[in-house]
């Protein structure tokens, strides 16, 4: 075959939609994001403060249904800030970039949370800074109602 | 290797399933959990006992790219070996039966799960067909399985009301499911959704999960076996059009693995109960002819997939029934079939033996 030559290739667009049963541990959780609440779910066995929360300890082999409050601020333990663009799967449209992602350890939990970073000043950005969530007026019950972090001064 | 001695000694030692829903309102997570915990309690184990996790499921269904992961805690597969199956259940206990057979486990638990409730069901089948010549067309499971029952029925003028009197047949034995009660009338007055299969001929589909422990010799306290004599599976060309559409050879295949590893020489007369997994009455015809049981089986007592099934669990639940056939002195051996793909593409079974 001639490598050089391009193969016909066909198009094909897909336009699918799924529906995800939150279940309860997160229904609850997004209810709480959707009032400016966070919680996590701890474990009565290891201890361990889950955020996201979840019905289940995978380590333990038990089921989780200790609330306990947590901040919206916490600890930045890795950042990244990226230049590629990406389709944003709430909105169909492109995200800007460059955009900042982060885990955040929030005061109250033992795992941390993936969230977008505020990289207006990316200089400020380090390992152990404290950060802050900046939330959405209309909030709507989903993760994206905290815009990003920020971090404190 | 003496093949009839391999799984001999892999029995199913407990299992449960949902009652399928549709809409099911809980989470994957939560919907496996709950057959998970069942499972093990009717295998009286915990979960310490588990060795190994083998999970079934379909990425384009769940709506999500190596669909495991949504279960991988309440499976108990956190530190644990996992194997995912993108296929039916069954497939995955076969897989599960062989790592005991190999004696790389002695216990390993297998759950299956699906929600038909997340999609429009058929339409994403569509996605999963070639996507050159099948999918522009628009080709899925469900046109597939209208062109082969249109082939099978050939110019028998009775055949479409002898698939309903099957279809209201076996509706109205599956007491609790979430099919409608069909007569035979009102099978044949219901729209055509597939000519000639017509709405009134589909087992209904909803969401559901289901768990089986599978393991090295139990019984011990429950005075029986129920093992797994022997195990086939088979996959056939993907384009319809390079098979014979009249006949399941895959299953013809695949039950001939199983029976000689079973020692079975004449399936006609073999077994006492089989669990075919049949989405339409034409099916059944193409399994009682793949598989070779006689009339003395028993086929779907319960009603089989008529009485409601889930993406990816149908085989592990049919596995689950002709384990409770054998145990409950319906006779010595059961058969479990499942398949998967378009036209049956995918095609497992299981021989269950009471000992």
């Amino acid at each position: 075959m001639d490598a050089d030559r391009d193969l016909l290739s066909v198009s094909l667009e897909m336009d699918l939609e799924w529906r995800y049963a939150s279940g309860e541990s997160m229904e609850r959780f997004l209810l709480g994001v959707g009032a400016g609440r966070l919680e996590a779910v701890r474990c009565g066995v290891c201890g361990r403060r889950y955020l996201p929360p979840r019905p289940f300890c995978g380590v333990c082999r038990v089921r989780l249904d200790d609330w306990v409050p947590v901040a919206d601020a916490g600890t930045l333990e890795a950042w990244t800030v990226v230049h590629l663009p990406i389709l944003d799967g709430r909105t169909g449209e492109m995200r800007p970039s460059p955009y900042g992602m982060g885990l955040i350890r929030l005061d109250g939990a033992d795992t941390t949370l993936n969230h977008y970073l505020d990289t207006a000043d990316p200089s400020r950005l380090t390992i152990g800074s404290r950060v802050r969530a900046v939330w959405r007026e209309d909030r709507r019950g989903a993760m994206d109602d905290i815009l990003h972090f920020e971090v404190l001064s | 290797m003496n093949r009839q001695q391999s799984t001999d000694g892999v029995s199913v030692l407990g299992g449960a399933e949902t009652a399928i829903a549709l809409p099911d309102p809980r989470s994957i997570a939560e919907m496996a959990l709950n057959v998970v915990e069942r499972a093990l309690e009717d295998a009286e184990l915990r979960w310490s006992d588990i060795d190994a996790v083998v999970t079934a499921s379909v990425d384009l269904f769940d709506g999500l790219t190596a669909s495991s992961i949504a279960v991988t805690e309440v499976v108990g597969a956190v530190m644990k070996p996992e194997t995912r199956i993108a296929a039916d259940g069954l497939a995955a206990a076969i897989q599960a039966v062989h790592q005991i057979a190999a004696g790389a486990y002695d216990t390993v638990l297998v759950v299956a799960h699906g929600k038909a409730s997340m999609a429009h069901h058929w339409n994403l089948t569509s996605w999963a067909m070639d996507p050159i010549f099948l999918q522009p067309l628009g080709v899925d499971f469900l046109t597939v399985a209208g062109l082969q029952a249109d082939l099978i029925a050939g110019s028998d003028s009775s055949i479409i009301r002898r698939w309903a009197e099957l279809a209201a047949h076996r509706k109205r034995t599956a007491r609790g499911g979430i099919g409608e009660s069909f007569t035979i009338d009102e099978v044949l007055e219901s729209p055509v959704i597939a000519a000639p299969i017509r709405v009134g001929m589909c087992a209904p589909l909803g969401d559901g999960a289901c768990a089986v422990v599978l393991g090295a010799g139990g019984g011990e306290t429950t005075g029986g076996r129920a093992v797994i004599a022997g195990t086939g599976h088979d996959l056939d060309s993907h384009h319809p059009g390079d098979r014979d559409l009249t006949e399941w050879a895959g299953l013809r295949r695949a039950c001939l693995r199983a029976y000689d590893m079973a020692g079975i020489t004449d399936p006609a007369v073999a077994f006492a109960v089989a669990e075919p997994s049949c989405l339409f009455p034409h099916e059944e015809a193409l399994f009682i002819d793949a598989a070779g049981v006689g009339e003395q089986t028993v086929l779907s007592p319960d009603g089989g997939l008529f009485a409601g099934t889930a993406p990816a669990i149908s085989g592990l639940g049919r596995l689950l029934r002709a384990t409770k056939a054998v145990k409950g002195n319906s006779g010595h051996r059961a058969l479990a079939h499942g398949t998967w793909g378009p036209a049956g593409q995918g095609q497992a079974v299981a021989v269950v033996e009471a000992r």
